[in-house]
């Protein structure tokens, strides 16, 4: 029955020179369904996508596609052809036009045009029109920069729309987004399965799997290990079949014993630095243990970044609260003053904050600490050297050595990256933005162990995180913030799911 | 300690390990041969017309020509790749030759009558003083004020035109004590020549074994020995070919040997010191870099006095080299620096390029001047010839970078 699937991948393999990316690889996909794809990093979904969309041309891999029956042709780097065959890709950075509308961005690159101009009127009516189809929530006339993340998925969505696509593949669309906003993007994605239009969702939190998809993939090492309905499927089955390995856990059990507070926070307040009218923190305060692991939770906009960024001394202005480190004030108005008082800071985005990615693991290891190594006149290459091998032998960073340019590396390595160089300063205080953001099962786990060991060596740490299972598996103590605010910190017997959404979203 | 133990003897052939080579320093090594066939191009034309191009006196009087746009190209280098660009530093290098005569011609001779040398060292610091102090004022606006690059060069550069008619009046000015026109005009004895080449040699060696002794003692993959004797013998020879050339003629020209320690000593400050991390670190992710306590102003700022004293120097050889300073001293050399640093392999995004690299696309910019001069071709085709080669140089990069 070729009608039964919109998609068929026939034995698929893609060579590089020197490995496989895909090995036999074979889906089918049915007409109308929303299927899961997933496995770590590196198990080829990104190579499968990108010779779906054209970027690896027909020829260049073996195997066959069947697409709506009959063999799908790719000619050359012709992306443009996908999206006219009705294959359109959402991908995780998005790629929208900040200074234009929403509009202009759906349309951007087919506006229409009647006599050599373009018809604006059509254009937003278009717009409109796909938006309320689709019951996006967003206005054709808002210009985009001024959108959050969750409604610029949405813009990204209604692009691939206008052009009628028939699949849309969505790759990691959560990774930036709130709890409030992913369940918004789920009614939208059962919205389009009432459509009729293909989904392909690909992601690294399993949990949204059970949530949405029919069916799911799960590729290993290149290859496929099984597709099966959703319904047959556990989280734990997943994992294992991701992995390969039974993971009993997906929180590592450590040791930890938190002690006497170091670090105090007592109603912190801070301005938008482009915009002095709009406080962005109305009051923070917590206080923080050596040895031990603060979750912060809260939805996207509630200030947890800015609260990080405004400790760290490189978000807006201080308008009010102290800050106590082992019990002395301390006032912070750079990063190198932060570092100095014993704080690193892993940012949130790893790739725009975190790295410089033409550059060597070596040097962005050291970047932040050349200090250490270096008088006014010259830097003292051999220290830098070991101090770095050490870090990246510490955190198991995969590469062929430290010159490698971090661009090489996959998302989880890069992490360790970012990881080692904030450590190479030996804080007594390591704030962790997200740091399992885009990062695979396994190098999460690696992570989760690292920070165990850190805290049970006395490091204190906090860790923002979007994923509530993780805040409730790492933390000792969860802190919620709400509109800026802190709304309260429990004590992880007393938290679960339900409760921080309550207080996350002011209920409680 | 395992890595100790790990230490691998290099199994590929020597023939893959050369091409590995080869390819990693890809860039640098088309730029050099690119400059190969330009003085092939002009050696072939130049013999049909009878004349040699690759004589002593013509590599001479070639390597003393990319002098004044070498130093401006290698602060450039360091402006381009935090992702800045200087438009003012023709005028800035035309200005401090023009104030550099002035003084001569002027001042020092009522002041300090009868004392050409004290008068020449005077006028060198003056020179490079004014450079330094225009980088002082240009980076403060740019790094602290948060002008853009683009407009305060920009509006530097109409300044400092002004600036020139002011000092000259239109006319031109001599600088030509004795003293001062050694700068750019003297040469080396033969035998301090050859000495500067023994040693440098003796350098490049003794750099080999040690980066080699590092390499053992952290358990790196050493390259095979072969090669690094090869790729060092070459470099040798191209030292003593040189040297052997110029010493032909009448020895190694001063503002050469000014060039060559000026470079040498740039990309120690590039590779092996924390402002010069600090810089491409900026240029490769400005956020990345401010996170990591990177103070992002300072080093701008002291990007601009460096290239305001670069441009210092550049005037002064400017004005010892043509002997005088004139109302068009200077004039489109922003631009020969620009693209020289360009053709050198520096991104215009920021965060890539070398001052080996600016210093060849220096010498690729005097070879067309010098080149078109010996076949006589008419002045206009200079200009012409020169924008041609930069955009077809980048062209080809952006071929080779897609083919990859």
């Amino acid at each position: 029955m070729s009608d039964e699937f919109i998609l068929d991948i026939r034995n698929v393999t893609k060579r590089f020179p020197g490995v496989t990316a895909l090995d036999d690889v074979s889906i089918q996909i049915r007409r109308g369904e929303i299927h899961g794809l997933c496995g770590e990093n590196g198990a080829g979904k990104s190579t499968l996508m990108k010779i779906l969309s054209g970027v690896y041309p027909y020829g260049t891999y073996d195997g066959a596609i069947l697409y709506e029956g009959r063999e799908l042709k790719l000619e050359n780097r012709s992306i443009r052809q996908a999206i006219e065959e009705g294959i359109a890709i959402v991908y995780q950075e998005l790629t929208l036009v900040p200074d234009l509308t929403v509009g202009e961005n759906v349309f951007l690159g087919k506006e229409p045009v009647e006599r050599g101009s373009i018809n604006w009127n059509r254009l937003y009516a278009d717009t409109r029109e796909i938006l309320a189809n689709y019951q996006l929530d967003v206005q054709p006339q808002a210009l985009v920069r001024h959108l959050g993340v969750g409604k610029m998925q949405m813009v990204e969505i209604a692009k691939a729309l206008s052009e009628n696509a028939k699949i849309l593949i969505l790759d990691e669309p959560t990774s930036a987004l709130s709890e409030a906003e992913i369940t918004k993007l789920m009614e939208i994605l059962q919205t389009l399965k009432s459509h009729g239009v293909t989904c392909i969702y690909i992601s690294h939190k399993l949990e949204e799997f059970f949530r949405i998809t029919d069916s799911v993939t799960v590729l290993r090492d290149g290859k496929t290990v099984t597709t099966q309905p959703t319904r047959d499927l556990t989280l734990e089955k997943l994992v294992h079949y991701m992995v390969g390995r039974e993971m009993t856990e997906r929180f590592p059990k450590g040791n930890r014993k938190p002690g006497e507070v170091i670090f105090e926070v007592e109603n912190l307040q801070a301005q938008d630095p482009n915009d002095a009218r709009h406080t962005v923190l109305n009051g923070v305060s917590f206080d923080l243990r050596r040895g031990e692991i603060l979750g912060i939770a809260g939805l996207m906009g509630s200030g947890r970044t800015e609260l990080v960024t405004t400790i760290f001394g490189e978000y807006g202005k201080v308008t009010g609260g102290t800050m106590r480190i082992e019990g002395r004030e301390i006032s912070v108005g750079n990063a190198r003053e932060a570092m100095r008082q014993g704080l690193s800071l892993v940012p949130e985005d790893r790739k725009g904050q975190g790295l410089v990615l033409i550059q060597s693991i070596l040097k962005n290891i050291s970047l932040a600490n050349l200090d250490q190594f270096a008088s006014l006149l010259s830097i003292d290459a051999d220290a830098e050297l070991k101090a770095s091998m050490g870090q990246a032998k510490n955190l198991a960073i995969k590469a062929p050595n430290l010159q490698v340019a971090t661009e090489t590396l996959s998302g989880g390595n890069q992490q360790k990256v970012v990881i080692a160089k904030w450590l190479l300063s030996h804080p007594k205080i390591l704030i962790m933005d997200d740091p399992t953001r885009g990062v695979d099962v396994g190098a999460k786990y690696e992570i989760y162990k690292l920070m165990n060991e850190l805290a049970e060596q006395g490091v204190a740490i906090v860790m923002i995180s979007s994923e509530l299972e993780e805040v409730l598996g790492m933390s000792d103590r969860v802190m919620v913030m709400h509109e800026g605010r802190s709304n309260g910190t429990l004590n992880i017997a007393d938290a679960s799911q339900e409760r921080i959404m309550q207080m996350a979203t002011g209920i409680a | 300690m395992a890595a100790s133990t790990e230490t691998k003897q290099p199994s590929t052939s020597l023939g893959a390990e050369l091409g590995q080579r080869v390819r990693a320093n890809l860039q640098t090594i088309t730029i050099v041969l690119a400059w190969v066939a330009i003085v092939a191009i002009f050696s072939i034309l130049a013999s049909l017309e009878g004349k040699v191009f690759l004589s002593p006196q013509n590599v001479s009087n070639l390597f003393r020509q990319m002098t004044v746009t070498s130093f401006l190209a290698m602060g450039m280098v360091f402006v381009i790749v935090t992702g800045n660009i200087d438009l003012s530093v023709g005028k800035l290098a035309g200005f401090v030759s023009v104030v550099a005569a002035y003084f001569q011609a002027t001042i020092w001779y009522k002041l300090i009558p009868d004392q050409p040398m004290i008068a020449a060292i005077l006028s060198v610091i003056v020179g490079l003083l004014v450079g330094t102090l225009a980088g002082v004022l240009q980076g403060s606006i740019i790094a602290y004020l948060r002008v853009p690059a683009f407009i305060v060069t920009l509006g530097g550069m109409f300044i400092l035109t002004g600036l020139i008619l002011l000092v000259t009046q239109g006319k031109t000015i001599p600088a030509n004590q004795p003293g001062f026109s050694y700068i750019a005009q003297g040469y080396l004895p033969a035998i301090v020549g050859w000495i500067l080449a023994a040693l440098i040699i003796l350098f490049l060696f003794w750099n080999m074994f040690r980066s080699r002794q590092r390499k053992r003692k952290y358990g790196f993959e050493l390259s095979s020995l072969t090669i690094d004797l090869i790729v060092n013998g070459v470099f040798s020879l191209v030292v003593i070919g040189f040297m052997y050339l110029v010493n032909q003629y009448q020895g190694l020209p001063f503002p050469v040997l000014l060039m060559f320690i000026t470079a040498g000593i740039m990309t120690y400050v590039a590779n092996n010191t924390r402002f010069g991390r600090y810089a491409y670190a900026i240029g490769g992710n400005r956020e990345a870099a401010r996170l990591s306590g990177i103070n992002i102003r300072r080093t701008i700022f002291l990007i601009f006095v460096l290239m305001g004293f670069l441009s210092g120097l550049a005037g002064v050889v400017l004005a010892s080299y043509v002997g005088y300073g004139t109302i068009a001293a200077g004039q489109g050399y922003e631009l020969d620096a620009i693209a020289a640093a360009i053709l050198g392999g520096t991104s215009t995004l920021g965060g890539v390029g070398t001052v080996f690299g600016a210093l060849i696309g220096s010498l690729i910019m005097a070879t067309l001047s010098n080149g078109l001069q010996i076949l006589d071709t008419p002045p206009a085709w200079q200009p012409i010839v020169k924008g041609i080669v930069l955009v077809l140089a980048v062209l080809i990069d952006v071929y080779f970078r897609k083919n990859r």
